[in-house]
């Protein structure tokens, strides 16, 4: 079934259980993990092919071949192979080190121990050696590595509880269970391996990683595309001069020094000239630009890494950037895709406050008489008496003790419903501690609330219920259990308590229960309906609270209707569900409850500073549309300041288009009167618009849209409406999105809005758009890795964002730009001269520099300065960094390195080739030296020229650095004096004597640097080249300041406290009301219980009660499966299984 | 660094200075009156070196002297190649109005002469020059070889361009006496291209030392007979010979020729009257439309007779200055209406 929803090809799979040699004829894949990709004797070959396919490499291979070719060979073979063999090697060894981390990592999966049946027996297996239908023995909490299908378990019914952390990282327990036929098989949990290895749905699910890059990547690619381009027309320009010189002036000088071979045309001269100059002008694009980017950002990522701001002590995690190569555009997000639960929520539900008859318990006042959320200062109910209660339990208001103390019978009743009506299972662990096994965690915070107010639920068997009330054993009869569902959006049980009274117990939405209230309860209504508002505006999940007394006969009645109702053939649910209605009314109103779904910490104060710093953070949730919201609010997202929130629900592309067209109009509407009616534009001219419209608005809107609505809006035509509507609001919550809408909605945004995006979640429906997204962040240190191992950097909490944005983003991106304009600026200071100077050689092709400062002059020379600044590098501090999220903004607006800036660059290095190279032309020109000497020889002048250009650079890159560390020091002086002393070394008479040949510059270093005359045109060239640059700067600080500049200033100015920012996030609002009803989980568990289906045999009563007989045995699954969309595909009812 | 025991103590980054980005350091950030003072200091720095530079370049003294076309005659004889064995002088008169003080250097200047042609540049073998082996010419081509196939001594482009003319300077001391101005070989060339990279190879007899090559095509005479007088100054180790071999940069160079010998008359240097220089014109130049000349001159302390760097630095402290001013004088007029960072940063 599903494998061919996976594989065109294979349309069905035959396995025969147990039966090894059967299933080996079909070939299927065996159950290795491979995620590496060499061994030892593959690694060279292949690793060698990968690193010549990128195009640098292959450019630099090429380089090194033309030079080869005598005629053309301008500069040695070395200059080439120095740097590529040294690139080669250090990207071997990085990828080497790579894979052998997957092979360890692939190991650990792969030992993992199973046990198969094998021969009649039962053997320890590793997972690696599972075969396609092999039978397997699991115990509980065992990990399972391929996709099974369950034969039987030891629970009754074939049930099995399964955990899908690493999958989705929901930590709740899934119901699957085994085929009836196969069921009554045996003990155990045994499962038959279906899917192995590389054909499991994960791995088939997991997607080609994408490779991705940035968008500096991207434009380094054209910018080197450019200069290549440059470069071609300083090439003709130079043939075409070699050309010429040698019709006018070569032929005459080749004659008089007799060089008859020499002879050649001189067109077919300008030809060769032109690749002897392609291959000296390659040096503005160096090899070592491409090394430097990848050790700056693998710098940049070890610090994410070692940041303990970004270290969550809760869980010893770390931050992890995954991908080393995408560091600088963390500097450049414009929008954050932001999943709820786990991502901005804990998913945790605590209980937090609580109506009761009109009296609101839960409240804290602090000194200021505020009601605040400082719970740390106060002293918490101390429920230590309480044996049952859960430790981690907290609640600050002392008055529900003592009003529980007092025998309040509204309060005991309050909680007793609490503890009566739910879905809740119990367990007894080792240790004798009550579990809960709990569908939805806000029903878990409302029972554990009730343990702790001594209200224990004990345990359920299908007739009844036991509870510890207050230290005494209490068992109710479970008469009726009127199941939760989505139009109900209540949940009842029917009860006989021990004096015989017959209870109806119901909790649900306000909005639905209210309307069920007995008249007498006017007054209270109006009462707790303000403190639900109160409580919903705090962004508290609420459930209202009620009951009724029930009559013997009456519920007998009833009861019997509801029978015949079951048995009915037409009409059934309808029947029952009128049924349901008609018990369930003349309620009495008890209270309510408030359940906070609990946010991270620091998501409010993080959401703040990013939509400070314009970044737009979207949130795309499964979630239903009540709780969305909530949490929209809850975490300042949405605001009731809002102008209006556009809510988008319609069920039809017709009834979504018009919600859209109206919300569009009430946009413009406010602000200015629109075109009427829908046009498609043309994509530019909708760019154009929005973005010009974008302006105009004035405002704050914010769009919701479900998963439905978002199925028909991500249609072509209304695509560009909806990205309009949504990118002129300042929030946007989808809601009910699965997850490959998520991955649309990101590439939906990628593609139209040319923007840099960030999606971050936690479980695997998060993986799409962590995939589809520029930068996936990955919540680590829950359980489920899938979102984690997807992901380009992980971190525990979501509020490390903000770090990681702003602080780690922001710099990283500030250090490679200045890396870049630096790189580009030196290589074409370093390069230009070379042509200036063919003008002077006859376009030769001569260098102007030695042949061993060409080679060592971008990896010896100036490598370490630029990399330390690359690495180090910081204009404002990380605290200012966070304090003024304004400072992020350059980054989206791409203003520190783009074609501008690199025009920039470019000019300032061929000014500076022009000062290097025309000052020591005319300071040479007849000139002499002290000792009467001619200095103009040649050796001398590569010498000066080569003198003045480290020292210019080196003087550049200390006017670049803003943060001088240790490391910078030690790199510029010593990048220094390392060049002085490899130049000595390499003029010196000893290393003469050996090699004469390579190394022909003999003495020249001394000769030429005892010269007076040498350092006055070294000084001049220095002043000459940097003095404009460092005017140009202080002017454009001085006239034009950025944030930055500012801040720069004033630390210096005054290293005074840092700036206090009470930015407490208002979470206090006034009004809106929302039925923010706490119901999370799936309908059907009624029916679960009810049957006793999931209950241990032992625990079952002996046969017959009122609701055994309602259901025949597996109706209840059929309607469990039914109703649980998600998890019809993985109950597989493959029938191409034989047994 | 304390870790607290709840703490993962495997998994928590270490808290030191450069992992977490915290390294001491000093910020740069210049102010406006260290840029300004710092404009100011080096402009009057370079203003005043480009005066001394100036006023001492003007202090000392130089004669340059074209003979290209004054001996238009052997010019012309020179244009055929065959004539090369043919002899010819030339004298040039020249009037020396002052006297050159001090040092005076002898220079011969090449016009339209690329000693910097890439292919010209390699083609030399610095270990036959270094006399090791006299026989290893790989990297001379085209001249390594002549056509019999014996090795050229010294081989190589350069070595067979070697500027050959003798120059000869004589002073009028009256009327009818005319006397040699006495004038010292040694001392044109580095020290270390005279000691170290130049060696004659081992050997008794130098012409033997020799046996086995030929000389340069365009050579009268082998490299072992180019002084015959002074051992020292023969062979590879010929003072002009390392000289012509240091290879220029640009087109137009001069190289130093001979040096004062400052005795007799010209213990002060060249005193002013009547010279005459009496060329052996051997070099031809005007095959490939060049120019020779040759040049007197005295130094500086910093060098030769150059006024451009003098200039350059002149010109650099001004513009520096200028810049200095406009920038102070924006820098005082925005100082009023300036907004502090408080003002745009609104939180």
């Amino acid at each position: 079934m599903f494998c061919s929803e996976k594989k065109l090809l294979e349309v069905e799979r035959k396995v025969k259980a147990n039966d090894r040699e059967y299933n080996e004829k079909f070939q299927y894949a065996d159950n290795r993990i491979h995620t590496s990709k060499y061994n030892i004797l593959t690694f060279l070959p292949i690793n060698l092919f990968e690193q010549f396919q990128r195009v640098a490499n292959a450019y630099f291979l090429f380089l090194l071949i033309l030079q080869l070719i005598p005629e053309i060979s301008s500069l040695t073979w070395f200059t080439t192979i120095v740097p590529l063999v040294l690139v080669i090697t250090m990207t071997a060894v990085k990828d080497a080190t790579d894979d052998c981390f997957r092979h360890k990592s692939d190991n650990q999966v792969n030992n993992r121990q199973s046990e198969v049946l094998i021969d009649g027996k039962l053997q320890n297996e590793k997972w690696m050696n599972v075969k396609v239908g092999d039978i397997i023995k699991l115990e509980n909490n065992q990990f399972v590595a391929a996709d099974l299908l369950l034969l039987s378990s030891s629970e009754p019914h074939g049930l099995c509880y399964i955990e899908t952390a690493e999958l989705d990282g929901e930590t709740n327990l899934k119901v699957r269970h085994a085929l009836a036929v196969t069921s009554e098989l045996g003990a155990d949990i045994s499962r038959l391996a279906k899917f192995d290895g590389p054909d499991t749905k994960l791995m088939q699910n997991s997607g080609k990683t994408k490779f991705k890059r940035t968008s500096i990547d991207r434009l380094m690619n054209t910018l080197v595309l450019w200069i290549f381009g440059f470069l071609v027309c300083l090439g003709i320009i130079l043939a075409i001069g070699n050309s010429i010189w040698e019709k006018q002036v070569g032929d005459q000088f080749r004659s008089f020094l007799f060089w008859k071979e020499g002879e050649k045309n001189s067109v077919f001269s300008g030809f060769l000239t032109f690749w002897s100059y392609i291959i000296i002008l390659n040096t503005v694009v160096p090899i070592s630009l491409y090394v430097s980017v990848e050790v700056i950002r693998l710098g940049h990522s070890y610090f994410i890494n070692w940041d303990r701001k970004m270290y969550y002590s809760g869980k010893a995690t770390p931050a992890e950037a995954r991908t080393t190569t995408l560091n600088e555009e963390l500097g450049q997000i414009e929008y954050v895709f932001s999943d709820k639960t786990g991502t901005l929520t804990q998913n945790i539900m605590t209980f937090k406050k609580c109506s009761i008859n009109g009296r609101i318990y839960g409240e804290v006042q602090d000194d200021l008489g505020q009601k605040t959320d400082i719970t740390k200062k106060k002293e918490p109910v101390d429920f230590s008496v309480n044996s049952q209660a859960e430790r981690t339990f907290q609640f600050f208001d002392h008055n529900l003790m003592e009003a529980i103390k007092l025998g309040d019978p509204k309060v005991h009743e309050f909680l007793r419903l609490l503890a009566l009506c739910h879905t809740v299972m119990s367990e007894e662990n080792s240790a004798g501690q009550l579990i809960y096994q709990v569908q939805s965690p806000d029903e878990g915070a409302l029972v554990t609330a009730a343990r702790n107010f001594g209200f224990t639920f004990k345990s359920r068997t299908p007739e009844t219920i036991t509870i510890e009330e207050l230290g005494t054993l209490v068992t109710y009869q479970l008469l009726a259990f009127l199941d939760f569902n989505n139009i109900r959006k209540r949940m009842s049980v029917i009860v006989r308590n021990p004096k015989g009274q017959i209870k109806l117990y119901s909790k649900g939405a306000d909005t639905i229960l209210f309307e069920k209230l007995h008249p007498s309860n006017e007054d209270l209504l109006t009462l707790t309906s303000d403190h639900l508002s109160e409580f919903a505006g705090e962004g508290l999940r609420t459930l209202a609270i009620a009951y009724r007394d029930l009559d013997d006969k009456y519920f007998k009645e009833w009861h019997k209707m509801l029978e015949d109702a079951n048995t009915a053939t037409d009409e059934r649910d309808e029947r029952i569900a009128g049924l349901y209605e008609e018990i369930e009314r003349d309620l009495m109103l008890l209270g309510a409850t408030a359940v906070e779904d609990k946010l991270q910490e620091g998501v409010i104060e993080t959401v703040t500073s990013l939509s400070l710093a314009n970044i737009k953070i979207w949130v795309l949730t499964g979630d239903k549309q009540e709780t969305a919201i909530n949490i929209g609010y809850a975490c300042n997202m949405l605001t009731d300041d809002m102008n209006d929130v556009f809510i988008i629900a319609g069920n039809t592309a017709a009834e979504v288009r018009e919600e859209l067209r109206k919300a569009k109009e009430n946009l413009f509407g406010q602000n200015r009167s629109f075109s009427n009616g829908h046009v498609v534009f043309e994509k530019k001219q909708q760019l154009e618009l929005a973005s010009v419209v974008e302006e105009t608005i004035t405002g704050d809107y914010a769009l919701v849209i479900n998963g439905h609505s978002l199925a028909h809006a991500l249609e072509s035509d209304v695509k560009n409406d909806l990205l309009e509507l949504a990118c002129m609001c300042k929030t946007v919550v989808c809601c009910r999105v699965t997850p490959l809408q998520k991955a649309q909605v990101v590439e939906l945004v990628k593609k139209y809005r040319n923007a840099v995006t960030l999606a971050i979640g936690d479980g695997a429906n998060d993986v799409s758009m962590i995939k589809s997204a520029h930068i996936g962040v990955g919540i680590s240190g829950q359980e489920g890795l899938q979102a984690v191992l997807a992901s380009d950097y992980s971190f525990a909490q979501f509020r490390y964002l903000q770090r990681l944005l702003l602080v780690h983003g922001r710099w990283s991106y500030f250090r490679m730009c200045k890396f870049l304009c630096y790189f580009f600026y030196k290589n074409f200071a370093f390069t230009l001269v070379h042509f200036w100077f063919g003008f002077f050689c006859g376009f030769s092709a001569q260098t102007v520099y030695d042949q061993w400062f060409i080679t060592l002059f971008n990896i010896v020379y100036t490598s370490l300065p630029v990399l330390a600044m690359g690495i180090f590098d910081q204009d404002v501090n990380d605290q200012n960094s966070m304090d003024y999220p304004q400072l992020y903004q350059p980054g989206q607006q791409n203003l520190l390195f783009n074609k501008r800036k690199f025009l920039i660059c470019m000019a300032h290095g061929i000014y500076t080739s022009l000062a290097l190279f025309f000052i020591p032309y005319g300071a040479f020109y007849n000139a002499a030296g002290e000792d009467g000497q001619h200095l103009a020889d040649y050796q001398s002048f590569a010498v000066t020229m080569a003198t003045s250009l480290v020292i210019v650079v080196s003087v550049q890159i200390a006017l670049d650095t803003s943060y001088w560390t240790v490391v910078n020091h030690v790199f510029i002086w010593g990048s220094i004096a390392t060049y002085f002393s490899i130049l000595f070394t390499m003029h010196s008479n000893g290393i003469f004597a050996i090699f004469p040949n390579q190394f022909p510059f003999v003495g020249n270093a001394r000769h030429s640097l005892t010269q007076k005359c040498i350092w006055l045109v070294i000084l001049l060239t220095t002043v000459a080249s940097v003095m404009p640059v460092v005017a140009f700067r202080f002017l454009k600080v001085d006239l034009f300041p950025t944030l930055s500049d500012q801040l720069r200033q004033r630390q210096k100015a005054q290293k005074k406290a840092r700036p206090l920012h009470s930015r407490r996030p208002q979470t206090r609002r006034s009004s809106s009301r929302r039925s923010g009803y706490a119901f999370a989980h799936q309908e059907g568990y009624g029916e679960l219980i009810t049957s006793g289906k999931n209950m241990r045999a032992k625990n079952l009563p002996p046969t017959s009660g009122l609701e055994k007989t309602l259901y025949n045995s597996t109706s209840w699954i059929e309607n469990l499966c039914k109703k649980t969309t998600d998890t019809v595909s993985s109950f597989s009812q493959d029938k191409t299984v034989k047994l | 660094m304390k870790r607290t025991p709840q703490d993962c103590p495997s998994r928590l980054p270490e808290n030191t200075a450069v992992k977490q980005q915290q390294l001491p350091a000093c910020r740069l950030q210049l102010s406006a009156t260290g840029i300004l003072s710092g404009f100011f200091a080096t402009g009057v720095f370079c203003l005043g070196m480009g005066v001394i530079l100036i006023l001492s370049a003007k202090s000392s003294m130089e004669i340059e002297i074209n003979y290209t076309k004054i001996c238009a005659s052997c010019a012309k004889l020179r244009e055929n190649a065959r004539n090369f064995d043919k002899e010819c002088t030339c004298s040039i008169p020249f009037h020396l109005t002052q006297t050159m003080r001090g040092n005076v250097y002898m220079y011969y200047k090449l016009y339209g002469f690329y000693q910097n042609l890439h292919g010209y540049l390699l083609s030399r073998s610095n270990s036959q020059l270094l006399g090791t082996d006299v026989k290893d010419v790989e990297t001379c081509a085209p001249f390594s070889k002549s056509h019999d196939g014996t090795p050229i001594a010294p081989c190589g482009a350069i070595a067979n361009s070697l500027f050959n003319d003798t120059i000869i300077l004589s002073y009028k001391l009256n009327s009818s006496v005319h006397i040699q101005v006495p004038m010292l070989r040694s001392g044109i060339t580095w020290w270390t291209d005279k000691y170290i990279k130049f060696r004659n190879p081992s050997s008794s007899n130098l012409s033997s030392a020799f046996a086995g090559t030929t000389k340069p095509p365009s050579w009268p005479k082998p490299v072992y007979e180019l002084d015959e007088n002074d051992p020292g100054n023969n062979g590879f180790l010929n003072d002009d010979f390392i000289v012509w071999m240091r290879t220029a940069a640009f087109p137009t160079f001069k190289k130093l020729y001979r040096r004062l010998s400052r005795t007799q008359h010209f213990i002060e240097g060249l005193p002013a009257g009547n010279y005459s220089f009496n060329v052996s014109y051997n070099f031809p130049v005007t095959r490939f439309q060049g120019e020779k000349s040759v040049v007197l001159s005295t130094l500086t302390w910093s060098g030769g007779h150059s006024l451009f760097l003098g200039l350059a630095y002149t010109v650099t402290g001004a513009m520096t200055w200028l810049a200095a001013f406009s920038m102070m004088a924006v820098h005082l007029k925005l100082k009023g209406k300036r907004f502090s960072p408080d003002d745009k940063v609104k939180l």
